[in-house]
């Protein structure tokens, strides 16, 4: 062979190769590829808040109670509950055959043992339970009690809701780990266990189907029913970069994306083997988080000018872009279309914005031109959005901005300080709060307005925190829903935050992939790939 | 020669001590908090003053300092405070997807910008200098993520031949390994191609225009031999030199491609690392590079005299 004859041929052959079918691209429809709104880092759904640690959780443990798409707790590992009469003694039983990862039975002690690390996290509602609890025992292997020293209506909420922290029953030795330390063991007793050795923090992360679970009987609602698997392997892929992750999609390289970007939702739209659908119909609402502390905003005048004074069109606008479908207003702090949804109170974010009132307000308020330090966290598209309206929005009211940009993880460090905004505190930063998490008072930490112990801003309302506490007295929906409606009036006159809008997010998959549902989290259970 | 290779390798121990002690530092005063992170951001302050104790961040800079330069001296470069794994662990798992693109990028780097610098001199002046220089300029001017976008919307979305993202292990495969990897090989290769390919041409001309050049062309000997053998032998002392200066370009560079195109390797490592806060993994990969980049500066200099038998150490 001459040598020109032997490099053609070697090219064309290496060519060839490496443009060769891939293997196994979308054939194995036992495994689904999934990329995930975030980098899985750690597994332990009590030491860290994180979403996606928590979806990811969702996979490995279970959970006593377990919420439906009505946002009704249904029993899950627990096949039956009594309560006493006063409300005071609650006795639970678990289904038979529950199992942890490693064999071992799930036992009474281990729930006891999950539910006394979850407490001490949770502080919506672990820690008033754990208040009010006299005794938390397990009673045989299969029957655990509570005997509080006051009712908590919301007991069965607070067991399977789905904010975090949530309550995952661990392997005891696990849950007895401090809930301030991380866990080191990742056995549970849900669908899936997780492949520790093929774990690459930031790249992947491999669950394989547990044979040993025996779902419900019950069809599936989000955290509910029968939580039956497909697949033998879900894999976790950590694509960073939103037009990569789009195009990985579109090439087939994945399956479902969780978090699609609304840039590049037209594109996937137009893609014939891609699906785009509303990821999560309970959105989120955008935050402008005020400091109360300290002037201007320790007067409650300045406050109402910002509201007076915020477009929400133009926050939702520069969040979510041009996709109308995508945003809506919000004149009120409860997630839209959820049975405690109300606008009373709200009409000061509604119509003609008021400039001029604004800078009246300001006035009376006694701000002379003070810098407003705004912390925007520019590596979070989200923040930085809603912070550039902001800059602009405290512009056309005459105020003085210091906007400082930084990343997120600043932020999260700067924020906790209560020193004037001069000496290293702030005015303002932006964040957003989880649908999911907002459609009632118990793990809506961002409208707490105890002062010192609230969250960060640190507002304070009486008004707003009896009505808090008339909400968790509610015997019905009906009693529920007037309270909710005054305490949202209430929570709007002190301006406990500004809600800049409501906005929902996209996800992606491949067609082939079916029983994708719209949940806060990711919901595996009862989907194919063909 | 072997006592000079020696006394570099041990010299590199206090640079990399006095690296070490700047990137505690700089960490140290850079605002951001990882308890607040791993708190998440509905936890309250007391939490997450309970989750920094827990950390031990709240400690002093030095009893901190002391005790993570201890554990290095033991060659404990710590535990990640997210994953909660060995930083060691951590670099071992990204450590193959880096080194394959980066020995992948110089590869093809060098077997494509020596040639071109070669062949830009040698015909200096004339369209085939001009296309050199002008495919120089794009590949230094152009961004890698705007090269990685365009490479896998042609040969990945449009072209259907290759994958947008991911790394496949060698040990799978050399093809598969290869698939993944010539995107962005080339991506990140093309700024480094355009700075070695105009600093061969140009020295390259400097060498041609050398004396012995034109004695070797009186006594006949070929064009292949007198680029290849006499005069690229003499201009490979500047050609090593900015071969060793641009693995800084490529190390910075490949911290994007591997965004870009999903590769699981140590640049990502990094970049997740800082943001957020995870200082045991920092500090490690920092003294890893700087090691690293270290032992290339050696390399380099060894090279010289191989290049050049007038440089003796």
């Amino acid at each position: 062979m001459h040598r020109r004859d032997f490099l053609k041929t070697a090219a064309v052959a290496a060519a060839g190769g490496l443009a060769a079918p891939r293997i196994g691209h979308a054939a194995d429809a036992k495994v689904l590829r999934f990329i995930p709104q975030a980098n899985l880092a750690n597994l332990d759904p009590i030491w860290t808040t994180q979403y996606v640690v928590r979806n990811g959780s969702l996979l490995i443990w279970d959970t006593l109670y377990g919420v439906d798409d009505q946002l009704t707790p249904k029993p899950q590992m627990v096949e039956s509950h009594e309560a006493s009469a006063d409300a005071k003694t609650w006795t639970f039983k678990l289904r038979p055959g529950l199992k942890f990862h490693d064999g071992e039975p799930v036992l009474a002690k281990d729930v006891v043992a999950s539910i006394q690390r979850w407490m001490v996290r949770d502080a919506p509602m672990g820690l008033p339970i754990k208040k009010r609890t006299d005794a938390l025992e397990a009673v045989d292997d299969r029957t655990f009690r509570f005997r509080l020293n006051q009712p908590y209506p919301k007991m069965l909420f607070a067991l399977g809701k789905s904010s975090t922290p949530m309550l995952f029953i661990m392997p005891a030795r696990i849950a007895a780990t401090d809930p301030y330390k991380q866990i080191t063991e990742f056995v549970g007793s849900g669908p899936m266990r997780f492949k520790r050795d093929e774990w690459v923090p930031g790249a992947k992360a491999v669950f394989e189907k547990f044979e040993g679970y025996v779902p419900r009987s019950e069809k599936a609602s989000w955290l509910a029913g029968g939580k039956r698997i497909n697949f033998d392997r879900i894999e976790w892929q950590i694509v960073p970069d939103t037009a990569t992750a789009s195009a990985a999609l579109q090439n087939g390289e994945v399956d479902w994306w969780e978090l699609a970007s609304p840039d590049l939702a037209p594109l996937l739209k137009k893609t014939p083997n891609v699906a785009v659908d509303i990821a999560d119909p309970l959105g989120n609402i955008g935050s402008f988080r005020i400091n109360h502390l300290h002037p201007p905003f320790n007067d409650v005048r300045a406050r109402r000018a910002i509201q007076m004074a915020l477009s929400q069109p133009d926050y939702m606008g520069a969040v979510v872009g041009d996709d109308q479908t995508l945003w809506k207003t919000l004149p009120g702090f409860f997630t839209p279309d959820t049975p405690l949804y109300t606008e009373f109170g709200g009409d000061i974010l509604k119509g003609k914005r008021d400039y001029e009132g604004a800078k009246k307000l300001l006035a009376e308020a006694g701000y002379k031109g003070e810098p407003i330090v705004l912390l925007v966290a520019t590596d979070v598209a989200i923040t930085k959005a809603q912070g550039d309206v902001t800059a602009d929005l405290l512009k056309r009211i005459g105020m003085n901005v210091n906007y400082v940009a930084t990343d997120w993880g600043t932020v999260g460090q700067r924020r906790a300080k209560k020193d004037p905004p001069s000496e290293g505190g702030w005015h303002i930063f932006h964040t957003w709060h989880a649908g999911a998490d907002c459609v009632n008072p118990a793990p809506y930490t961002a409208l707490d307005a105890s002062g010192a112990t609230a969250w960060f801003g640190w507002p304070k309302s009486d008004l707003v925190q009896e009505k808090i506490a008339e909400w968790y007295a509610a015997p019905d929906l009906p009693a529920e829903k007037k309270v909710i409606a005054e305490l949202n009036k209430a929570a709007m006159d002190d301006v406990v935050y500004v809600p800049t809008g409501f906005f929902k997010a996209y996800q992606a998959w491949r067609k082939n992939v079916s029983g994708v549902v719209k949940a806060p989290f990711p919901v595996f259970w009862d989907v194919t790939k063909a | 020669m072997f006592a000079y290779a020696l006394r570099r390798i041990l010299s590199t121990i206090p640079v990399v001590l006095i690296v070490a002690f700047f990137v505690f530092s700089l960490l140290y005063l850079a605002p951001g908090d990882p308890a607040a992170i791993i708190a998440g951001d509905q936890a309250t302050p007391a939490d997450v003053e309970r989750i920094r104790a827990s950390l031990g961040l709240d400690r002093p800079f030095v009893v901190r300092f002391a005790d993570w330069f201890w554990h290095i001296m033991h060659g404990d470069l710590g535990t990640s405070i997210f994953t909660n794994l060995p930083v060691t662990h951590m670099i071992a798992q990204r450590i193959e997807p880096t080194l394959s693109l980066m020995i992948l990028t110089l590869i093809i780097s060098l077997t494509c910008a020596i040639p071109m610098g070669v062949v830009a001199a040698w015909k200096h002046g004339t369209w085939i200098d001009r296309a050199v220089m002008v495919t120089a300029v794009f590949g230094f001017s152009t961004p890698v993520f705007v090269i990685g976008y365009l490479l896998a919307y042609i040969f990945a979305l449009w072209l259907d031949w290759l994958p947008v993202q991911g790394f496949t292990s060698i040990s799978q495969g050399l093809i598969p390994f290869l698939r993944n990897l010539i995107l962005p090989s080339v991506a990140l290769g093309l700024i480094y191609m355009a700075l070695i390919a105009r600093i061969t041409r140009a020295t390259m001309m400097d060498v041609l225009s050398q004396d012995y050049v034109r004695t070797a062309k009186a006594k006949g000997v070929g064009q292949r031999g007198i680029l290849f053998l006499h005069a690229l032998k003499n201009a490979a002392v500047p050609i090593v030199t900015i071969v060793g200066i641009g693995f800084a370009a490529l190390i910075g560079g490949a911290v994007v491609t591997e965004s870009v195109f999903a590769i699981p390797g140590l640049g990502r490592l990094t970049v997740d690392a800082i943001l957020r806060r995870d200082y045991p993994v920092i500090q490690g990969v920092v003294l890893l590079f700087s090691f690293v980049y270290v032992l290339v500066n050696l390399a380099v200099d060894l090279l010289y005299t191989l290049f050049d038998p007038r440089i003796r150490y």
